[in-house]
Formats: structure tokens, C-alpha cells, sequence
């Protein structure tokens, strides 16, 4: 087989692709005009880089209003979720946390449960965070302690370890010898 | 723009590969189409019709395959907006022609080709229409190059360069194509 023939006409025709293209040639194309519609309109080009751009850059908007709406509505919460304890102070009185909130003692406590303003809240959290302090250090100081405990008998161990190590090791060599 | 055009001297032969990309005849004609020329068009038609033309031979019945090119250039015309690279028609309208194809066998119900016997035509064409049948058995990626070197009577570098596909796969299934072509037809009588 001529390959250059096959591949693009040049060299010595190979007779029977020659054959071939002769039969094969009646089904060749058979040039018909194209008749376009009046109708029918190409489009324009259309460049939707600009449309895009605008809607990008109006979606990372409203993302972060809706990022800020966020982060403004949890900081705004975080103190009404301290009003909630004073509440049911309100309605179940306990002396001891009348006293612990520094409250005077004369005043009723149908009116404390009522009456909320902001000092009063933050003068409750902030006790309250008082406390948590308090509480946090006196389980840090217990965990320190057990550490240290921990820490001790480990110390120890390890030095009976190795105190008994070196023994064991010729005990061991002289049962091998 | 039409000495433009004629300066690049449309034929048939061009090799878009000789051109740069935002010169070829392709490129040219296309832009002026988008900007209203649309007898543009027609001389993209002309130059493109037998590319369509063989790889839909090679995929649909004969009698189909007239109809979808008209179509097929139609949808071309309503569709040149979305074409990025001008340069690229070829690929881009011989890409419509495969797809319009398997759309074809998609909708349509199993079709019989009318038997040449039937037809009464001349022997060169019924024994076109075997040798086309036989091709078409063949595998997909070396039908279409067969026909448009055996049918359409384009060069592989012109096959190349209006299809889009390397000039060495073209080859590489011209030659394929070929030798399998001739081990079938060793089965048929004459050739």
C-alpha cells in the first residue's frame, strides 16, 4: 500500500485506493444552496464577564451583612442568656443568693424579679463569673496536685526501675554464660 | 471586508494551518457574519458542506443525510454567538454534525436503508453504497476518516486541519482504517 498516495494524493497512485475513490465518489457531496430564513437572525455576541462580575460581588455583600447581622445578634444574646438565672431567682426565692448577689437584704424579692435593668445584669455576671473563676482555679489547683502526685510516683518507680535494671541484667548474662 | 476576502482567496483547498489563527478564512468570515454579512455564511457553507457532509455519511442513512446538513448549517447560523475561537469553525461545525448524528439514531426508530436492488441505480453506486456499509462497520474512529478521503476526496492534512484532530491521528487511522477496509473487502467479489 502507497501510504503517501493514501495520505495525501502525492506519489505513485496506489491502484486500488484509486479504484476505490473512483466507486466511492458517487456518494461525494452535491452542492445544494443553503437557504437561511429572512427570519432567522445570528445573535450577538453576548459577554456575560460585567453580569457576572456585578453578581459576584453583590452576593459577597450580602454575605457579609448577613456575616456581620450574625456576629451582632450572638454578641447582643450573650447577655440576655444571663438574665435567665436571675429570673427563677425571682419566682423561687433563696436567701442564699439574695446574699451572694450583694442585693440588700430590706428590699422584696417580687420586685427584684421585675425590675431589670442593665447594671443589675452586669453586676450578675459579672458575680457570676466571679464564682466560675473561683470554682476553675480550685479544679486547676486539684488537677496541679494530682499531677504532681502522679508526676512523684512515676519518679519513683522509675528509680526502682532502674535500681533493679543492672542486677537483672547479669542475673540474666550469667544464666546466659 | 470583502477585499478582505478576497484578498485570502477562499477555496476549497485552504489549509487553515498555514494561516495564524486571527487570519484564516475561517476566522474572517465568521466575524463578518456576527457582523450582519450574511452571505458570510454561504461561503462558510460552501467551504464546510462536504466535511458535514462525510461524517454524517458515515454515521446516518444516505437518504438522511441531506436534510441534516442544511439543518445542521441552519443551526450553525443561529448558534455563531457562541462560537469563542472564529479560527475554530471546523471543529466547532464538525462537532454539531457528530452530535447531530447520535441525536439522529437517538429519536429515530430502526430505519432500513433501501436495498440497491430496489433502487435500480447504476452498479458504481450500489457497490458504493457496500463498501460504504462495510465502512461503517468499521471501527468509529476510522469511519470518518475514510470517507472523507474516500467520498469527499479531501488530503489527510486537509481532513486535519478542518476537523480539528493532529495530523498524526489522521494518519494513524487513515492507515488503520485502510488495511481493515481491505481485509473486508477480500471477502467481496471484484475489487
Amino acid at each position: 500500500m502507497n501510504e503517501d498516495y493514501l495520505w495525501d494524493k502525492s506519489g505513485q497512485p496506489d491502484p486500488q485506493i484509486q479504484e476505490l475513490e473512483e466507486i466511492m465518489g458517487t456518494l461525494r457531496y452535491q452542492p445544494r444552496p443553503l437557504v437561511i430564513p429572512r427570519n432567522l437572525v445570528v445573535s450577538r455576541r453576548r459577554t456575560y464577564f460585567p453580569l457576572l462580575a456585578i453578581a459576584a460581588t453583590v452576593l459577597l455583600a450580602l454575605l457579609a451583612a448577613g456575616v456581620w447581622v450574625q456576629v451582632r445578634k450572638s454578641s447582643k444574646s450573650q447577655p440576655q442568656q444571663a438574665k435567665v438565672p436571675p429570673a427563677v431567682q425571682g419566682t423561687t426565692p433563696s436567701p442564699d443568693v439574695a446574699v451572694k448577689d450583694s442585693m440588700p437584704a430590706n428590699k422584696p424579692a417580687k420586685k427584684e424579679s421585675t425590675v431589670a435593668s442593665n447594671v443589675r445584669r452586669r453586676h450578675n455576671t459579672s458575680a457570676i463569673r466571679q464564682r466560675e473563676r473561683e470554682e476553675a482555679f480550685a479544679v486547676k489547683e486539684q488537677l496541679m496536685l494530682a499531677l504532681r502526685v502522679a508526676s512523684e510516683k512515676l519518679n519513683l518507680a522509675h528509680r526502682k526501675s532502674q535500681s533493679t535494671t543492672p542486677a537483672n541484667q547479669i542475673k540474666n548474662q550469667h544464666r546466659i554464660g | 471586508m470583502s477585499a478582505t476576502l478576497d484578498m485570502l482567496q477562499i477555496s476549497p483547498q485552504v489549509d487553515a494551518a498555514e494561516h495564524s489563527p486571527a487570519t484564516t478564512v475561517e476566522a474572517v468570515l465568521v466575524r463578518a457574519v456576527l457582523e450582519g454579512d450574511r452571505d458570510g455564511f454561504g461561503k462558510l457553507y460552501g467551504l464546510y458542506a462536504p466535511l458535514v457532509h462525510g461524517i454524517l455519511l458515515a454515521r446516518v442513512p444516505r437518504a438522511e443525510v441531506d436534510d441534516l446538513v442544511q439543518d445542521i448549517f441552519l443551526h450553525a447560523f443561529k448558534k455563531l454567538h457562541t462560537l469563542r475561537d472564529a479560527a475554530a469553525f471546523g471543529p466547532w461545525i464538525a462537532m454539531i454534525a457528530r452530535n447531530r448524528a447520535v441525536d439522529f439514531h437517538r429519536r429515530s426508530r430502526e430505519t432500513v436503508e433501501i436495498n440497491d436492488d430496489l433502487r435500480g441505480s447504476d452498479t458504481h453506486e450500489s457497490r458504493a453504497t457496500e463498501i460504504l456499509e462495510l465502512i461503517r462497520n468499521l471501527p468509529e474512529a476510522y469511519r470518518e476518516t475514510l470517507v472523507l478521503r474516500l467520498v469527499e476526496g479531501m488530503t489527510g492534512p486537509e481532513i486535519a486541519a478542518r476537523t480539528g484532530l493532529t495530523a498524526a491521528s489522521v494518519r494513524v487511522n487513515l492507515h488503520r482504517g485502510m488495511k481493515l477496509l481491505r481485509e473486508r473487502l477480500g471477502f467481496m467479489e471484484g475489487l
